[in-house]
């Protein structure tokens, strides 16, 4: 067989992109913007996380227009990021100073400021709710505003990290203020060694799965450790830009919601006189990434030949948009390619019969 | 009022809030825009408690508007993009910045409002921290 270059397929692209609308009008019932905003926060984390992006209303746009399907949504949210210049850098962002929804530790039990288990599905039964097959969706927002206009008001304190309290007893290193320049993996090519900020923003925007699946591998035995989560917390971070017009003034422009996670593990020094770290933090409310975050931050600073301690392995294989971009072009014509396998194999063939 | 305290009042108020107080100003004076509304993004730098460093958590979709009232300038620069709310937040920063704006029992008002829904909204959750009863006390130290 001849190799022949192919062209053509526009208009059945054409119509196969117009089909996909087909896929979204199985329903007269239109899906609101504001209902996957507020009703599906967890996914729409998931997304701006992994997309690098902390942009509610249109992670939501993104995952109405790609059927729920979450690699997507990230591909149109770094697409779309992409159109947009960056005119700001937010100052340091005070995350021990969050206003908290949600803090525990399984190193103590008697922490200062103490566990808040916040709302989490932790100690649900998992049994299947048919009750919400027909809720009452303005009931449940009456009642939820009700319980909060008959709250006696608490003033929001912070609380002082758990290592914190370690790092005074010399039990955990404690470091200088290091203000030096991040390094932007949205910028710049990640070189290896990988610097500590251009580690902690790759694992950041990572694929969940991707970093659950390898601290999970850690946990097993293909690592060092089994951490203990010293402490987890989320909560809404507030964000300030410098105000241009007077030197010193800077400018609230809004919140955010974040998972921030520190993990102890046995240093693996010799004497083994102090406890090692290793830090997580996340987009929005997703606590198993922020954890296998810190886990493999810790995992990569020791040596061995795991895939988890193996820095170019972990941090090359996790973004969503290119481990996905990659495996989909696998779907695009390789007729040539695969023309020339198939001639090789048919000549070894041949020699074989003669 | 320092601007950090003012933006926070003006970005956490409702939209129709900030119109109301920006109409005022209006009535009296002509903003001209001198930046419209716009979409930008602003990279998020936290610093990491294990090694104190910085780095880039990831950015967020910003807008931001420039007026001038009259010879002074204000600003605005708000996450989302409420162009509308932007543009008012600006027209009266300027109002301020020109020593005009006189509505500050206002913003008074909304703080007060805003701080007492964060407070509430803070009860609710401070309602599940766990209070452990044990033999032995354990504390960090």
């Amino acid at each position: 067989m001849a190799y022949v270059a192919v062209s053509g397929g526009e208009e059945a692209i054409e119509a196969s992109i117009r089909l996909l609308e087909y896929y979204r009008s199985g329903t007269d019932k239109d899906l609101d913007l504001e209902v996957i905003k507020e009703k599906m926060g967890l996914l729409v984390d998931r997304v701006m996380s992994e997309a690098g992006l902390y942009s509610k209303a249109y992670a939501a746009l993104a995952l109405k227009q790609c059927e729920g399907s979450s690699d997507e949504a990230v591909f149109l949210l770094r697409a779309y990021r992409s159109t947009l210049k960056r005119d700001y850098e937010t100052l340091v962002a005070d995350t021990e100073h969050m206003r908290i929804v949600r803090r525990i530790s399984a190193a103590f039990k008697d922490i200062p400021g103490g566990q808040i288990l916040g709302a989490t599905y932790d100690y649900t039964h998992r049994l299947m709710n048919f009750a919400l097959e027909k809720e009452d969706a303005q009931g449940l927002r009456d009642r939820m505003e009700q319980m909060i206009i008959e709250q006696t008001p608490v003033q929001p304190e912070p609380c002082t990290r758990v290592s914190e309290e370690l790092k005074k007893e010399g039990l955990i290193d404690s470091y200088e203020e290091n203000n030096g320049q991040p390094f932007d993996i949205t910028q710049n090519l990640l070189e290896f060694p990988a610097s500590r900020s251009a580690r902690l923003q790759t694992l950041s925007r990572a694929d969940t799965g991707f970093l659950s699946g390898l601290a999970y591998s850690v946990l097993r035995g293909f690592g060092q450790v089994h951490p203990t989560v010293g402490e987890l917390r989320s909560g809404y971070v507030q964000l300030e830009v410098p105000y241009l017009e007077e030197e010193g003034e800077s400018l609230w422009i809004g919140e955010i919601m974040l998972t921030e996670v520190e993990v102890f593990n046995e240093a693996d020094d010799k004497e083994q006189l102090k406890l090692a770290c290793g830090y997580g933090a996340v987009m929005g409310r997703n606590e198993n990434k922020a954890i296998a975050m810190a886990v493999l931050d810790h995992e990569l600073d020791t040596e061995g030949n795991y895939p988890a301690q193996n820095e170019e392995f972990v941090l090359l294989h996790g973004d969503s948009l290119e481990m996905n971009g990659f495996i989909s072009h696998l779907k695009l014509p390789h007729y040539v390619t695969f023309q020339s396998k198939l001639d090789a194999v048919r000549k070894t063939r041949r020699k074989e019969h003669d | 009022m320092n601007k950090r305290i003012l933006s926070e009042i003006l970005a956490r108020a409702d939209a129709q809030e900030v119109k109301n107080l920006a109409d005022e100003i209006k009535e009296s004076y002509s903003p001209v825009i001198v930046k419209a509304p716009e979409k930008s993004l602003a990279m998020i730098r936290l610093r990491e408690p294990v090694k104190e460093s910085l780095f880039y958590l990831g950015e967020t979709v910003i807008c931001e508007a420039i007026v001038d009232l009259d010879g002074s300038k204000g600003m605005a620069v708000l996450m989302g993009d409420e162009f509308d709310k932007v543009l008012d937040m600006a027209v009266i920063d300027a109002a301020c910045n020109k020593g005009v704006f006189c509505r500050y029992d206002v913003l008074e008002d909304m703080q007060r409002r805003q701080k007492l829904r964060i407070e509430k909204e803070n009860a609710v959750f401070m309602q599940t921290m766990v209070n452990f009863q044990s033999m032995d006390s354990e504390a960090i130290s």
